[in-house]
């Protein structure tokens, strides 16, 4: 199960860039499609085929999971800017892209970029799972899981309102299946307290937040393109019977 | 609860003796499989007993009626008060009894439109309600009042609920069912006259307070959907 589930999210991210392609060339939301792109190049990067192919070339001492590190970074901050943007929450973007956002971003990236240098990083290893794990290490874990949540949380009020408000069914599943695509990222800041023997559970969060936050906006876009396909009649309700 | 399948089997039986399932759902307008399914759950919509019954030329208030869970149907039908009678007069044709009032000839003469409208439940309810009403409900029948709410937004009015409604209400048990588009005024016994008579015997100010609180109503949900709609076209455009 584990073994199939990062190929699994890798094929879904990858269809849909691939059905972003159409809109990227129109230029609609050109952004959408660098989300989902970096998506998939994240999931490729954590698979351990392509991670330790790419880090040969970069020396062997796991400087692919830095680079990975910061790509995520990248997404969570174009994803978490178009999201506040969609659910109209001023204080999520606020929170996101404002001065203390890009702060936390900054602070995020420095402490990662510390944190790796002063680990021993020798000996190319995927998640690098296969290095003896010092408080260096631990903290360097701790910041790439923290900036993800630390969007997760900024966005998830507004999610939550949509989910319970009165949208269309299908755009309401989609943002329920993005709620919890992102609460499970605030989930996985517990990851410290579940023992190394279950190592599994960690990937199966992961990747289980991953597929539910891309076919959440997939889904989203899915219910536009549905709701444009339905013939609208926007009756007003004077006339007749709806 | 609908109709339990096994009286309406029996009731089906004595209306049609001879037809078979599919000259039923012919005649009835509706489909096999519907019929077939609600058969197999045990419980019969009224609608499909409403339907068959206007196929085989029978009034549905007395095929109703002749179920237990309906026997308050039973007799002379009781007529509709005023207020019942004006609440079923779609918004669109107050408005133009308004404009008709101030302006004689102004407007083509008009004919009612027919019943139920885009409010009539919401509007039923509030034209018998004395202010414990929903609170009576739903002692009742045990209905939570924001459900009995949500059907009066969705402009809903389940059959069983419209009874007991009424039966709070004190008024004749068919108005809510016509209200809630089972049946027609014609098949609830209401004269055909009845509407345009109880909105001519409005005086002006009447007819222009209700027309305006009609509006007001109708502008909140008219701005709740479009608030909703530039939401959710929002999200479109950013996510979509």
């Amino acid at each position: 199960m584990t073994a199939v589930l990062p190929w699994a999210t890798l094929v879904v991210c990858l269809a849909i860039t691939i059905a972003r392609l159409p809109s990227l060339l129109r230029g609609e939301n050109r952004v959408l499609f660098y989300i989902f792109a970096l998506m998939t190049l994240d999931i490729l990067l954590s698979i351990e085929g392509p991670y330790l192919a790419l880090d040969a070339v970069l020396g062997g001492v796991n400087v692919t999971n830095l680079i990975l590190r910061f790509l995520l970074y990248g997404t969570f901050l174009l994803m978490g800017v178009k999201i506040a943007m969609g659910f109209a929450s001023a204080s999520a973007e606020r929170a996101i892209r404002g001065p203390w956002g890009l702060t936390v971003l900054g602070l995020t990236v420095g402490l990662t970029t510390f944190f790796f240098v002063i680990t021993d990083t020798r000996g190319s290893t995927v998640g690098m799972n296969g290095l003896t794990w010092g408080p260096s290490m631990e903290a360097y874990a701790a910041l790439g899981r923290f900036y993800p949540g630390f969007v997760a949380a900024c966005l998830l009020p507004a999610i939550w309102r949509t989910v319970t408000g009165r949208p269309p069914a299908l755009l309401r599943g989609a943002a329920a299946l993005l709620f919890v695509g992102l609460a499970l990222l605030l989930v996985s800041q517990l990851f410290p307290l579940i023992p190394a023997v279950h190592l599994w559970l960690r990937s199966l969060i992961n990747y289980s937040a991953v597929l539910a936050t891309a076919l959440g906006l997939a889904g989203i876009w899915l219910s536009k393109a549905y709701a444009r396909r339905k013939t609208k009649n926007f009756d007003l309700g004077l006339s007749q019977k709806h | 609860m609908p109709l339990q399948s096994k009286s309406f089997q029996r009731w089906l039986h004595g209306v049609a003796p001879h037809a078979s399932t599919a000259d039923v759902c012919r005649i009835a307008g509706i489909k096999r499989t519907t019929l077939a399914q609600q058969l197999v759950r045990g419980k019969v919509a009224e609608s499909t007993l409403v339907s068959i019954s206007r196929g085989f030329d029978i009034n549905p208030v007395q095929a109703l009626a002749t179920f237990d869970l309906y026997a308050v149907l039973r007799g002379d039908p009781v007529p509709p008060t005023a207020c019942e009678l004006v609440s079923q007069v779609a918004t669109v044709d107050l408005l133009r009894a308004v404009v008709e009032r101030s302006q004689p000839g102004s407007i083509p003469a008009m004919v009612l439109s027919a019943t139920p409208h885009p409010t009539a439940v919401r509007n039923w309810v509030d034209a018998i309600d004395d202010g414990e009403l929903r609170h009576r409900v739903s002692q009742a029948t045990g209905i939570a009042p924001q459900n009995f709410s949500a059907h009066l937004t969705a402009n809903r009015l389940p059959p069983e609920l419209a009874i007991a409604t009424s039966r709070a209400a004190g008024v004749g048990p068919a108005g809510g069912l016509v209200a809630g588009g089972l049946i027609t005024e014609a098949e609830a016994g209401w004269p055909p006259n009845a509407r345009q008579e109880a909105l001519d015997a409005m005086t002006q100010g009447e007819l222009v307070t209700l027309a305006g609180e009609r509006l007001q109503a109708l502008g909140k949900t008219l701005r709740r959907q479009e608030q909703d709609h530039e939401r959710t076209e929002r999200i479109w455009e950013n996510l979509g």
